[in-house]
């Protein structure tokens, strides 16, 4: 061999795109196969079908209900994530005494799994002997135990809980990693010219955190958005569908109720929109990167 | 805003319990199930009598506790060598050469990486199908490098452009080839990123479930997640305090593991994030 024989870029790139692409492209074209097929309920392909399966998914009212609910969720945890997020960052960027401790434990349930997490909420919820029940017994702040996962009034908030839980280490981070790359010097100068705290949080603080806010925002979007765990392993979208995001529906069309071609649709209509979110996005960090 | 250090601390700390009380909540749940004897799990009762360690010997008999952690390990290790493997070629390319079709390879992966498993699972399990390879841990081992490899190469790419090209330089000019430039100068320099980055894309494998959920159906194949979620559904009486003895045991190496990169994630996340 050449001693100096350098590295040609393509080759090293190679493996990578080609089992990204593998795993992403090959399965995508199957679900577009299927999606202008007649299927039948274990997938096999009877013939042509045209856009029938476009149209009985779209005459669904189940899919209506269901992406509403997904919207619920999606602004209810991202929502709710951020607005816990930015105070729990802007404080653990203070000194303080146990400041380590505090991050760790802020960053403990990134540790739990989503399903893991599902089953002890499954545990913790249940209607007889759960923990929850208990304590709010013991707060006095129920008289009498409640199904918290047995009807759709509570499982859903609680569900949307259980992902607030799951997405603040994250969204966290990130908080504080964009609250370490503002220079405190810019502080000592609004001091000085005698702005109030506020003023310097909304004038200062919020511009400069932009960047970190949108990241995180978007980022959490896609991924709750796509989250799937939560809801299955608490309740499979139930009591009767009451539970349902797209997500879950999208995996009972396809493995419970055997419409197939209908599934198929339903995860390019998804495949679509989370296209449009990266475009999002890819948007904002390349902003950042010309700056 | 004079206020003492001790001051503050009390106050942070008075605003921060509510919110831990929430978000550790299951923890608590989980660690005080798990130690709980058989006879007091479905008592009105918070604190156990005593510690009761059986249910760490009975969880792993009744269970079937061993088997699935068998496979998780194989499964995770697997994905994360093949991730690791691809990745750091890959992320080599990207931040020591500038080609033709670079940033639309990096584009690629971030759109990639941006897709949950969900969306394309149906597509995944008719290629399985037609294959004949549903239930082989060894294809959700791919599958899941296949999920990871964007990831990975992000993080890759962003800590080996922190590393001087001087070095290699250097070595060049003392007449080492490159490939051996790339083992005994860049790698070692990399090797705490690509630590980091394997761990990320192992806890990804050992925690993933909708995969596992669909691909593997016959209870000899059960990763963690789905063999605990197996014991809790559709069974009418539950042994709670197993249950919690297993989630314990599956989620405490992931747990430890997040402590020690916690400083890592920090850094590499925002690096990642705004350059």
């Amino acid at each position: 061999m050449t001693a100096r024989l350098g590295f040609n870029p393509y080759l090293l790139m190679l493996p990578g795109l080609l089992i990204s692409g593998l795993v992403i492209l090959w399965p995508l074209g199957q679900l577009f196969l299927l999606s202008i097929s007649e299927v039948n309920r274990f997938g096999q392909i009877l013939g042509p079908g045209g856009f029938g399966n476009y149209a009985q998914v779209l005459s669904d009212p189940l899919l209506y209900e269901s992406l509403w609910r997904t919207v619920i969720w999606t602004v209810g945890i991202v929502g709710g994530t951020f607005v816990l997020a930015l105070p729990i960052s802007m404080a653990l960027s203070q000194d303080f005494i146990g400041r380590g401790l505090a991050r760790l434990l802020v960053m403990l349930p990134w540790a739990i799994s989503l399903a893991m997490l599902a089953i002890v909420g499954r545990w913790a919820l249940n209607g007889e002997s759960g923990t929850l029940n208990m304590v709010l017994g013991d707060l006095g702040l129920i008289s009498s135990n409640i199904a918290w996962l047995g009807q759709a009034d509570t499982a859903f908030p609680v569900q949307i809980i259980l992902g607030i839980i799951a997405t603040l280490p994250f969204t966290t981070t990130v908080l504080i990693g964009g609250l370490s790359s503002i220079p405190t010097d810019i502080y000592e100068v609004a001091k000085i010219e005698g702005a109030g705290w506020f003023s310097t949080f909304r004038r200062l603080t919020l511009p400069l955190l932009r960047p970190f806010i949108n990241i995180a925002i978007v980022l959490n979007t896609i991924y709750v958005f796509n989250s799937f765990p939560i809801i299955w392993a608490t309740t499979q979208g139930g009591p009767a569908n009451s539970t349902d995001i797209l997500v879950t529906y999208l995996y009972k069309l396809a493995f419970r109720f055997g419409r197939v071609g209908e599934a198929a649709v339903l995860s390019l209509v998804m495949f679509a929109l989370l296209l449009i979110f990266t475009l999002i996005y890819v948007r904002l960090t390349t902003r950042g990167d010309e700056q | 805003m004079t206020m003492s250090r001790e001051k503050r601390s009390v106050l942070i700390w008075l605003g921060l319990l509510p919110i831990f009380a929430v978000t550790l909540f299951p923890f608590l749940v989980m660690i005080l199930t798990a130690i709980k004897p058989k006879d007091e799990v479905f008592e009105r009762s918070w604190i156990p009598s005593r510690i009761a360690f059986e249910n760490f010997a009975a969880m792993w008999t009744q269970t079937g506790f061993g088997r699935a952690l068998v496979n998780s390990l194989y499964v995770s290790t697997l994905a994360t060598i093949l991730a690791i493997m691809i990745a750091i070629p890959a992320g080599y390319a990207l931040s020591r050469y500038r080609f033709i079709g670079r940033s639309s390879s990096r584009r690629f992966l971030l759109i990639t990486q941006m897709l949950s498993p969900i969306v394309l699972v149906l597509g995944i399990f008719r290629l399985l199908v037609i294959f004949g390879v549903l239930n082989d841990v060894n294809v959700v081992a791919v599958l899941y490098a296949g999920f990871n490899i964007a990831f990975s190469v992000w993080m890759l790419e962003s800590y080996f452009s922190t590393i001087p090209r001087d070095l290699e330089e250097a070595a060049w000019m003392e007449g080492a080839s490159r490939s051996k430039t790339l083992f005994k100068v860049f790698l070692p320099l990399a090797l705490p990123a690509i630590t980091v980055t394997a761990l990320f894309t192992f806890v990804n494998s050992w925690n993933e479930f909708v995969i596992a959920l669909t691909m593997l159906r016959r209870e000899d194949d059960f990763t963690l997640p789905i063999q605990i979620l197996s014991i809790v559904s559709g069974r009418y009486a539950v042994d709670w305090h197993l249950v919690m003895a297993a989630a314990f045991c599956a989620t405490l190496p992931v747990a430890i593991a997040f402590a020690w990169m916690q400083k890592y994630m920090l850094r590499g996340l925002t690096a990642g994030a705004v350059k």
